[in-house]
């Protein structure tokens, strides 16, 4: 949880957005965290890289729940 | 046709505005002054600008609202087209008037930019000939709904704008929202045809329910992605389904029910395939005097694989340029080099795109800097206000030197 939430906090400082102070399983990326297709791409990326798994192999993901479920944490 | 005037031409849920026809037609009737070219404030405007173009048989330039000033100066437009021009009243009555008007409009001009394959933007001239030539009117349309899913400023969004509007059908802005706004919209106001690209249809996943007021459903823009299309037969049970082959220069080429298309034998004369490439007759082009032709023939560039000679069938295969699909806009690497480049501590730089699932390809840089200090976040806000956001490497690599080719991009040879 500590390293996503490390990898979306750098994301949202490139939007020039504010951190987030901690995760829930319930926030939804698009909703919640505000983020959009690109974003979305480059967060299955930054994930990829951190964790070796890509978390839209079988279909988009919508909450933090749905990525670590994913990434099996 | 009868007049459809107190139908919803347009709702824009942000900044929830609802148009009818009849007040589209007293806003046009107001305007007495005529903008050839300026940043758009919304959609609606967009709108307002090009039907007065039609209608007063100007010359419009079309920019996305996100453009940058950096990048508007490269477009190279006079300055004088910033500068707005008187309009002479011309009383408009009824929407058949205006629609046999704005068909007729043969002396307007509407311009259009891609990027070109050199690094400077190529600018397209369109008619309304060629703007509506796919347009189809008929009895059965005039009570279609449309989802507008793409920018009204680019190709896509202009022929879905032209669709409606000479139906008379309403468009509702679906561009840019979120997926659950989305659901809502589609079921609230009945929206019966929505034209996308396969990455705006993977965003609207994962949903509960389906959505049975869709009838027609059409992709472009991207290649085909056959689970999507699996997917999306779920979730609009009543919709046929239709891929099409478009492009800024010459609009919508061709249409197939999948990835196989074919050529009917009423357009042998329009397009053709040589040596595995599609080329376009000039007809079917707007204006540009970037286009090189070959006895009238317009190289696309686009490569396909020969599925059967007889009758011929073919699938898309890959463009023969460096342009970067992402989410469906076109992106020359050159181009977002060069503002990399002019950052002072940036020795030289490369970008290049990595096939992703959502939205075709990542944008992704490797760079070599000249300062140790330099980082990506640094990097990505120097190109902010100077890049459209989807022209933004999402991935920024510090190299000590760069390959000689562009060693990320996919090979599909």
């Amino acid at each position: 949880m500590e390293k996503l939430l490390q990898i979306i906090n750098a994301m949202l400082a490139a939007k020039n957005r504010d951190a987030l102070v901690k995760l829930e399983r319930n926030f939804s990326l698009r909703n919640d965290i505000g983020f959009d297709s690109l974003d979305l791409a480059e967060i299955t990326v930054r994930v990829e890289d951190a964790f070796g798994v890509d978390i839209f192999e079988d279909g988009i993901v919508d909450t933090i729940g749905d990525v670590l479920e994913r990434i099996g944490k | 046709m009868k007049d459809g005037q107190e139908k919803l031409f347009f709702y824009d849920p942000l900044p929830a505005k609802a148009v009818s026809y009849n007040q589209l037609l007293n806003d046009l009737n107001r305007l007495s002054v005529y903008h050839p070219c300026r940043l758009p404030e919304d959609s609606y405007t967009i709108f307002l600008d090009l039907l007065s173009a039609l209608i007063h048989e100007r010359e419009l330039v079309l920019l996305d609202k996100d453009l940058s000033g950096y990048e508007i100066e490269k477009l190279d437009i006079p300055k004088s087209f910033f500068e707005a021009q008187k309009l002479d009243a011309v009383p408009l009555t009824t929407w058949s008037d205006i629609l046999e008007k704005i068909k007729n409009a043969h002396r307007a001009k509407i311009v259009l930019f891609t990027s070109g394959t050199t690094g400077i933007p190529k600018k397209i001239t369109h008619t309304i000939q060629s703007l509506t030539r796919s347009v189809k009117i008929s009895i059965e349309r005039q009570d279609d709904i449309w989802g507008l899913a793409y920018n009204p400023t680019h190709i896509a969004g202009l022929q879905v704008f032209f669709q409606a509007l000479l139906n008379l059908n309403s468009l509702v802005n679906l561009f840019e929202l979120p997926k659950d706004h989305i659901h809502r919209l589609i079921d609230s106001y009945r929206i019966t045809n929505i034209s996308a690209t396969p990455t705006f249809f993977r965003l609207l996943f994962p949903a509960i329910r389906s959505f049975p007021t869709v009838k027609r459903i059409t992709s472009g823009g991207e290649r085909f992605d056959p689970l999507l299309k699996s997917q999306l037969q779920n979730m609009f049970p009543n919709a046929k389904f239709r891929n099409i082959y478009a492009s800024t220069e010459a609009g919508t080429v061709l249409a197939a029910e999948g990835e196989i298309f074919s050529i009917k034998p009423s357009h042998a004369e329009l397009a053709k395939i040589v040596d595995q490439e599609l080329l376009v007759h000039e007809t079917l082009l707007g204006v540009s005097n970037r286009f090189v032709l070959d006895d009238g023939w317009y190289h696309t560039g686009d490569r396909v694989e020969i599925i059967s000679s007889e009758p011929l069938t073919f699938r898309f295969l890959h463009r023969d340029n460096e342009m970067i699909n992402v989410a469906g806009y076109n992106v020359n690497p050159y181009e977002v080099e060069s503002v990399i480049n002019s950052h002072p501590f940036v020795r030289e730089s490369r970008v290049y795109g990595k096939p992703n699932k959502l939205i075709g390809n990542v944008l992704h840089c490797d760079l070599v800097s000249l300062d140790a200090s330099l980082d990506e976040l640094q990097i990505r806000r120097f190109l902010q206000d100077k890049l459209q956001p989807y022209k933004i490497p999402r991935i920024i690599n510090f190299v000590d030197t760069l390959d000689k080719t562009r060693t990320g991009k996919l090979k599909r040879s």
